[in-house]
């Protein structure tokens, strides 16, 4: 059965063996398939980190016309006063309008926890209908309907003839996984269910040229889409972009198109197998296009689909010959410095590549989770860089990052946003490896990412000051210790 | 049941968003969750989009320790997860001060916390809990339970009063986005009364002078619903009177606030007066040059003030009676009970200005705008081609206000949380330098195109 035919998709824990807790070199990682760690490894000491609500709501509050009525207690939802500015910029790059996203919360008390929130969730539903006269409302359940057990679904279905808006349920209980990548099942799994068509038959036929679908999970800005668009349509191909920012009444044309393109594997494998399991539309799944060479294996990939090889070849040796030389006066500033990068698992990986590429010395990673897609970026970062360097499994844990900072000392690192103070506050020039008002991807994301490291390293002043005066609030003993001291490996050594 | 179906984009978070600022804001304190994964990190995102940019400190964001509690804990307990975390927490992370925060989830499994933390204050290791439950109301009940826990199991029971030692609270970490600036404008002005002042959350503050918080003579709480429940408790455990007063911003607030404090703790009236005329001279000394301008340039505006209720009553009182601007709607987004709005319904209709602004109570700023535009729609009295509508008008709320902002053409200054659009260090309103600080920002906004 597909799990498009359940209320909820499973955790990715189950679905992919996707774990959190390693550490290793990457030579012992690579090519050892699943078992870099295992599902239920664990860490006997934790920081905290995110639940997969919060990437969810990256994506749910971009959607135009729609709400976000998150059911749970007062502050499952607060995140998007943090993700707002982006969604503000979102909208003002796409239709030169500032917009907020709108968002509610159902703020449950002591007394809706006792005597069930399913009144209303109902009613909230009904009144959002009507004030905001929404196209969607993403109804999105947090830890506390989960753990008291209201059926929110059943109560969608319950109101959903009463109101005008479709309604999405999207599963968001924290308590339930730990890999957060999670959230892009949950939000494909509520488009896939409510937004596609029934079947292959209600899609019209005989569109004109050849289409494709990109797909960004919030993880790209406007400028970086522009910039994949340019390279698509470069080689004669329509680029329709999903889900962010995508007009929910459109959202079916992701059924019709010819080919469906992953921006990161660890984003949208849910949903293009369900793509091409009940459309019929295939999809290239592999390689992110951050860094030189990885660009050019992606555009690669689909211009061979279409048979278009010789085209994109031509392209992208001319995109590589003006980057080379575009380049060539910032690389001395790189050369033989040590740079470690942490991120989500396909991010830091493939930073990691461009980094080798510039020039610097790849010294460390840190992935936010493991899973089977990023086999082929490992086996990369070992080609190109090495391997004899540490390899950090990690959903943020900044003490064993902490640790490993202060033994490798790098010269730049480069970690995803909200996980940079760590770094900063040890003195390390730091730069931010995600955010959605800079470029990243392709040709001019290299240029433009060197452009800005550039920058950092000639000037570090801003984190060198503050090392001297602030402290992390870690035990000298501790940077002593082993960093992977409280991973708890579950069943033993898996070798 | 609670009166809403849904509150629109709630400006403020939950009950343990709220502790968490209060914690991280603690000297040296290192905050523990018992907690699932998301709550530190839901946190952390929205001090990045509302307090100014300002997010942790020591130990907050995403190193703060926590139990990161799964299904297995919600079917078989969490307890003995949290009594691993907390040995490797002391182990491994440095502070003062441990805290215990507990959430929903593990709220409602019910974990017994109290078993996991008295064998180690059995040991004086300077470690307490709080019951922060992300349904048990909103960041400023957060920052509220934070302080009754401090005060029932960590401040030192003392006997013996200092009769100048005071403590100071009613400002919330964070979620008053000008907390740090705030708190230390009120303290040096109580320092000029010659108190010794225990604030808490400034980087002055320490844990010892937090531990001997018992022996202060008055417990003073610049708001009048943030901290109450601590200094209730504070007075039943401690025997420590305290005060209730409107946030202090400007001339005219501070002159009534400083006098109120005089009163409280018996000092010297003629030292209260010396205070208060030394700081009104100076107050308008250094306002004085900027009188040609704002009468030359217009500056007066019409007013639309939205916040959570310190801000809202300190806004109007000063915008009103101090700078002489025209306050027409007041909008509170707190979730307050009849009493409470009965009683801010009664300060802000005794203006000394003798204006009575139209106050809405309302959780929803969509609600306040649509009331604000409904009003100003009203003043668009017609008499042939000449109106007097209420402009020049200016907007000061939060960055969510800025859309009603543009739609009545007015100026905007976000102040209340959220605040996204400013970066703010140690920026603060209250007090008669704050009062000048806000006339610089609000003007400094109008003029900006200049």
């Amino acid at each position: 059965m597909s799990h498009f035919a359940l209320k909820e998709p499973p955790r990715r824990e189950d679905r992919l063996n996707a774990c959190i807790a390693h550490g290793a070199t990457l030579g012992e990682v690579a090519g050892r398939r699943q078992r870099c760690c295992l599902p239920a490894s664990e860490r006997s000491f934790t920081q905290n980190s995110i639940c997969l609500l919060l990437p969810a709501l990256g994506t749910m509050n971009s959607i135009p016309n729609s709400v976000v009525l998150m059911h749970g207690g007062l502050g499952c939802g607060s995140s998007c006063h943090g993700g707002n500015a982006a969604v503000r910029g979102g909208n003002m790059q796409r239709w030169g309008v500032v917009k907020d996203g709108t968002w509610l919360s159902t703020g449950l008390t002591e007394a809706d926890v006792i005597s069930g929130g399913e009144p209303k969730l109902a009613e909230a539903i009904v009144e959002a209908d009507r004030r905001y006269r929404p196209a969607v409302i993403f109804v999105v359940s947090s830890c506390v309907p989960g753990i008291i057990g209201d059926d929110v679904d059943g109560v969608v279905e319950q109101t959903q003839p009463e109101v005008k808006a479709k309604l999405l349920p999207v599963h968001c209980e924290g308590f339930k996984t730990k890999i957060w990548a999670t959230a892009y099942d949950a939000v494909y799994h509520a488009i896939g269910r409510t937004l596609l068509p029934e079947t292959k038959a209600e899609i019209a036929p005989g569109k004109p040229g050849k289409t494709v679908n990109l797909m960004n999970m919030s993880s790209m800005g406007r400028v970086d889409e522009l910039e994949l668009e340019r390279l698509l349509k470069a080689l004669g191909l329509a680029v329709n972009i999903f889900p962010v920012f995508a007009d929910p009444a459109g959202m079916q044309r992701m059924a019709e198109a010819d080919l469906s393109i992953s921006t990161c594997p660890t984003h949208d494998d849910y949903m293009l197998n369900h793509l091409k399991e009940k459309y019929q539309v295939p999809f290239i799944l592999k390689h992110m296009p951050i860094g030189i060479d990885n660009t050019g294996k992606w555009l690669q990939d689909v211009a061979g689909f279409f048979g278009l090889g010789p085209e994109a070849k031509e392209l992208i040796a001319q995109e590589e010959a003006e980057l080379a030389a575009a380049l060539k006066p910032l690389k001395p500033m790189f050369a033989g410095k040590k740079a470690f990068s942490s991120a989500g698992e396909f991010r830091a990986l493939s930073t990691a590549l461009l980094l080798a590429e510039l020039g610097f010395e790849v010294v460390g990673i840190r992935a936010f989770h493991h899973d089977e897609f990023a086999e082929v970026e490992y086996e990369k970062l070992v080609r190109l860089t090495g391997q004899e360097y540490p390899l950090n499994i990690a959903n943020c844990q900044p003490f064993e990052e902490a640790n490993l900072l202060r033994k490798i000392q790098p010269d730049i690192f480069l970690g995803h946003m909200n996980g940079n103070s760590t770094a900063a506050k040890l003195g390390i020039p730091t730069h931010v490896i995600y955010n959605t008002g800079l470029h990243y991807v392709g040709y001019r994301g290299a240029y433009e990412l060197a452009r800005r490291l550039y920058r950092q390293l000639k000037n570090p002043r801003f984190n060198a000051n503050l090392s001297r005066y602030t402290s992390l609030p870690y035990q000298e003993s501790w940077y002593r210790q082993n960093p992977f001291k409280y991973i708890v490996t579950a069943g033993g050594d898996s070798e | 049941m609670s009166d809403y179906n849904f509150i629109e984009r709630p400006r403020y978070t939950c009950a343990l968003g709220g502790a968490i600022a209060a914690v991280s804001a603690l000297p040296k304190a290192v905050p523990i969750l018992h907690a699932p994964p998301g709550c530190a990190g839901n946190f952390a995102w929205t001090q990045a989009g509302g307090a100014g940019l300002q997010v942790g400190g020591y130990c907050g964001g995403l190193s703060i320790p926590g139990s990161n509690i799964q299904e297995r804990e919600v079917v078989f307990g969490g307890a003995e997860r949290l009594a691993e975390e907390v040995r490797h927490t002391l182990e491994l992370m440095r502070g003062d001060l441990y805290v215990i925060l507990t959430s929903c989830v593990t709220e409602v499994i019910g974990d017994d916390i109290g078993s996991v933390v008295r064998p180690l204050q059995e040991q004086s290791v300077p470690i307490f809990f709080a019951e922060t439950g992300g349904f048990r109301g909103n960041s400023y009940q957060g920052y509220d339970l934070v302080l009754q826990s401090l005060f029932k199991d960590f401040v030192v029971k003392t006997g013996k009063k200092q009769p100048r030692s005071v403590n100071l609270w009613g400002i919330t970490p964070f979620i008053d986005v000008f907390w740090r600036g705030n708190i230390e404008n009120i303290r040096r002005l109580l320092e000029k009364l010659e108190l010794t002042v225990n604030s808490f959350f400034t980087v002055d503050d320490s844990v010892d002078g937090i531990r001997a918080a018992g022996g202060a003579a008055l417990n003073i709480v610049v708001s009048e619903v943030f901290g109450l429940g601590a200094a209730r408790l504070a007075q039943e455990v401690h025997d420590t009177p305290y005060l209730s007063t409107p946030l202090p911003v400007g001339p005219a607030a501070t002159n009534e606030f400083l006098r109120q404090v005089g009163e409280a703790l018996d000092l010297d009236p003629a030292l209260v007066e010396e205070v208060i005329q030394y700081e009104n001279k100076r107050y308008y000394s250094l306002l004085e040059p900027l009188a040609d301008c704002f009468n030359d340039l217009d500056l007066q505006r019409y007013a639309v003030i939205i916040g959570d209720t310190n801000y809202a009553v300190a806004l109007t009182r000063f915008l009103g009676d101090d700078l002489g601007w025209l306050p027409e709607v007041v909008g509170i987004t707190d979730i307050l009970d009849e009493e409470q709005q009965a009683s801010i319904t009664g300060r802000l209709s005794k203006l000394d200005s003798g204006l009575s602004p139209n106050l809405i109570f309302h959780t929803d700023g969509s609600a306040i705008a649509a009331a604000v535009r409904e009003h100003w729609a009203g003043s668009q009295s017609q008499a042939g081609k000449y109106a007097n509508p209420l402009n020049p008008s200016f907007v000061i709320g939060s960055a969510l206000d800025r859309e009603l902002a543009r739609e009545l053409g007015a100026g905007h200054l976000s102040v209340s949380f959220p605040v996204a659009n400013r970066a703010v260090i140690g920026r603060g309103y209250t007090g008669y330098n704050g009062g000048l600080t806000l006339i610089e920002d609000l003007i400094s906004t109008i003029i900006a195109g200049r």
